[in-house]
């Protein structure tokens, strides 16, 4: 991996004494060249607390991050080059949308016609041509956002960092901007690390993701491998809805309260075990199927339907027209359980 | 037929009238009591002649008053420049500017560091730069010449250190010019400071981030922003000390005149009213003059803002 940004053993302290909080508690990671990576996690996670050491506002208490293998640390914020796009925007009231572009290339001391040629291709680039003259005050959130976008790609950083950037936009704005940021990273070949607490935007965007928890990294891998071979019961909860099976192996075979589950041959005998499974990798049959169980509550969800079963379990079954069985409410019905679809989680119980 | 009933609307609009007139009576009434009613007593004064003990000659108008200004008649009985009181007033000029200057060289950085201190901080020195409002103003500026007086503090700890001679400072330009830095600076923090709390500093953050050093974020993002309550502070400072009175009796004795003191002197000593008069609308003048000329300019930065 051609690694960008290399980050570690960071961990950062707040506070001291007994009240000191460990914000990051030796945080390891790799970010490539030209990746989209995501921070995921909840709020107090550290995600944030990441980004501000990797844009300098903050000061790892121990570890290094390095930046196209150069050491960053005792580099102040402005001599950083990375880009931020603030959470709140942060676009400055008293310029107008060009100036605020340009403010970071006047500081760089550039040519006054490469600035002006500059701030012409941001704007085309975020889609806001003719609204340099404007105030921030007079845009929508959505052109405030893209505003700040081109603020901080106009200076052609090396990482372009973003702070829940998209959290304060309404949800048909911020599919939107989805697409765009996605667009904005192929074309501008630039690193993006984005750190958002909404799983759905981290899963469509990201190359990679980092599920974080209480100053951690929980797991780090693709959409994908994050979705569907979670590692532990904390990132298997976060993202998306799961079941989760408990109970003990015995014959390569998962004997739970409800029935016997398949899974995979390298668990040890007699261990307590409990995996995962997606609600829409289980499939419900009338007769037979490796669980029994009995129909809670019926939710129509469009598209799909989902079945709540006793015992906390959910099923996802796709709507198409009638051809899939409907079953009702109290109804006992049995559950397929395909061994692809079971994830052996690696904290117990 | 009936007359139609008022509707609601128009019984709204009735009260609505009512009401405002209502409210803004009393306040009106001050105004034209407090304000209006003196400054035209003032004014009728200014064009009247000087009665021989204080007071007016009433009925007998003249323009001498305001011609005393700059004009004098000499021996002869000729009209001849006379620029004493004009140097009174530049000399009011200038160290009310000199004030404000120093006052907000003093004042910003001392606002911009309290406004960066946690919160519980930023309450207790708001409390030590409101501490001098408790005693009053007339005995902190008499405590001012025990330190400035020849004998006093400030030389007798120069004398500590092997200093001879005497300073001389007290009864000078120099000892007014303390007094109103002195008076007046918790009038130039108090509203740069309400406008930094009020400041977003993620936007520093953002400038930080956008390359800017710190010399830079201050020059191009917090000063801008800032800017109202500098103006306000400026006007707060500017104009009382223009005016000020007591600071200069009491710091700069009989060589330090301002403007204020000419205008008492007019009438006490003097016993020339309708100069008095007239001074105190050349002052009016002049800061309405400035005020116009910053409203102006105030205007044209809203409209490049909007």
């Amino acid at each position: 991996m051609n690694s960008s940004i290399v980050i570690s053993n960071v961990s950062v302290i707040f506070g001291g004494g007994a009240n000191a909080v460990k914000a990051l508690d030796q945080v390891s990671l790799e970010i490539a060249q030209n990746e989209f990576f995501t921070l995921l996690g909840p709020s107090g996670c550290g995600k944030t607390t990441l980004l501000r050491c990797i844009a300098g506002f903050e000061i790892p208490s121990t570890g290094s991050i390095r930046l196209d293998g150069v050491a960053l640390e005792g580099l102040p914020p402005f001599k950083r080059p990375v880009n931020t796009v603030f959470q709140s925007y942060a676009l400055f009231p008293h310029l107008t949308v060009a100036q605020n572009i340009a403010f970071g290339l006047q500081e760089r001391r550039v040519a006054k016609a490469e600035i002006e040629r500059t701030v012409g291709r941001m704007l085309e680039l975020v889609k806001l041509s003719g609204y340099g003259a404007r105030k921030p005050a007079q845009l929508s959130g959505g052109q405030q956002q893209r505003v700040a976008l081109a603020r901080a790609l106009a200076n052609s950083p090396k990482v372009l960092l973003l702070d829940e950037s998209l959290s304060a936009l309404d949800l048909k704005l911020r599919q939107d901007m989805r697409l765009e940021l996605k667009r904005l990273q192929r074309d501008t070949g630039i690193t993006f690390v984005f750190v958002t607490h909404d799983q759905d935007e981290a899963l469509t965007m990201s190359d990679r993701l980092a599920v974080m928890r209480s100053g951690q990294v929980a797991q780090i891998g693709t959409p994908s491998q994050i979705y569907d071979h979670p590692r532990s019961k904390y990132v298997a909860d976060f993202i998306g809805d799961t079941n989760f099976l408990s109970g003990i192996v015995r014959d390569n075979r998962l004997e739970t309260q409800s029935g016997f589950v398949p899974i995979p041959a390298d668990l040890p005998q007699g261990s307590k075990q409990t995996v995962a499974v997606r609600p829409e990798r289980l499939r419900l049959v009338s007769d037979g199927g490796d669980l029994r169980s009995r129909i809670t509550q019926i939710v129509y969800m469009g598209n799909e339907t989902m079945y709540h079963l006793e015992g906390d379990m959910r099923v996802r079954v796709p709507n198409n027209a009638g051809a899939t069985p409907q079953y009702a409410l109290g109804a006992e019905v049995g559950l397929v359980v395909p061994l692809s679809a079971v994830q052996p989680l690696e904290d117990a119980s | 037929m009936t007359r139609a009933a008022p509707t609601v609307k128009q019984r709204l609009e009735r009260i609505d009238l009512l009401g405002r007139w209502g409210l803004i009576l009393p306040a009106a009434l001050m105004i034209f009591s407090f304000m209006a009613l003196p400054m035209l007593v003032m004014a009728l004064i200014s064009i009247l002649e000087p009665g021989n003990f204080g007071g007016v000659k009433w009925g007998a108008y003249s323009g001498d008053a305001y011609q005393k200004f700059i004009l004098e008649r000499d021996l002869s009985d000729h009209l001849v420049v006379n620029t004493d009181y004009l140097s009174i007033f530049s000399r009011s000029f200038s160290l009310s500017a000199v004030t404000t200057v120093l006052t907000l060289l003093l004042g910003f950085p001392s606002a911009l560091y309290i406004a960066l201190q946690p919160p519980k901080r930023r309450q207790i020195l708001m409390f030590l730069v409101s501490i001098p409002f408790w005693t009053n103003l007339l005995v902190r500026t008499y405590s001012w010449i025990l330190l400035l007086r020849n004998g006093g503090l400030i030389q007798s700890g120069l004398e500590v250190i092997g200093f001879r001679g005497s300073l001389n400072l007290l009864y000078t330009d120099f000892a007014v010019q303390v007094g109103l830095v002195y008076s007046f600076l918790p009038f130039m923090v108090l509203p740069i400071y309400t406008s930094l709390e009020k400041l977003d500093w993620r936007l520093v953050e953002a400038a930080f981030d956008l390359g800017a050093n710190r010399w830079s974020a201050l020059r191009r993002v917090i000063l801008p922003l800032a800017a109202p309550g500098i103006a306000s502070g400026c006007i707060l400072v500017f104009i009382p000390a223009l005016g000020s009175y007591f600071i200069p009796e009491l710091l700069g004795g009989s060589r330090a005149l301002m403007i204020g003191n000419l205008i008492q002197n007019q009438f006490g000593a003097s016993r020339n009213w309708p100069f008095g008069a007239a001074l105190s609308f050349a002052l009016l003048a002049f800061v309405l003059v400035l005020m116009l000329l910053y409203a102006l300019r105030f205007q044209r930065n809203l409209e490049a803002q909007s």
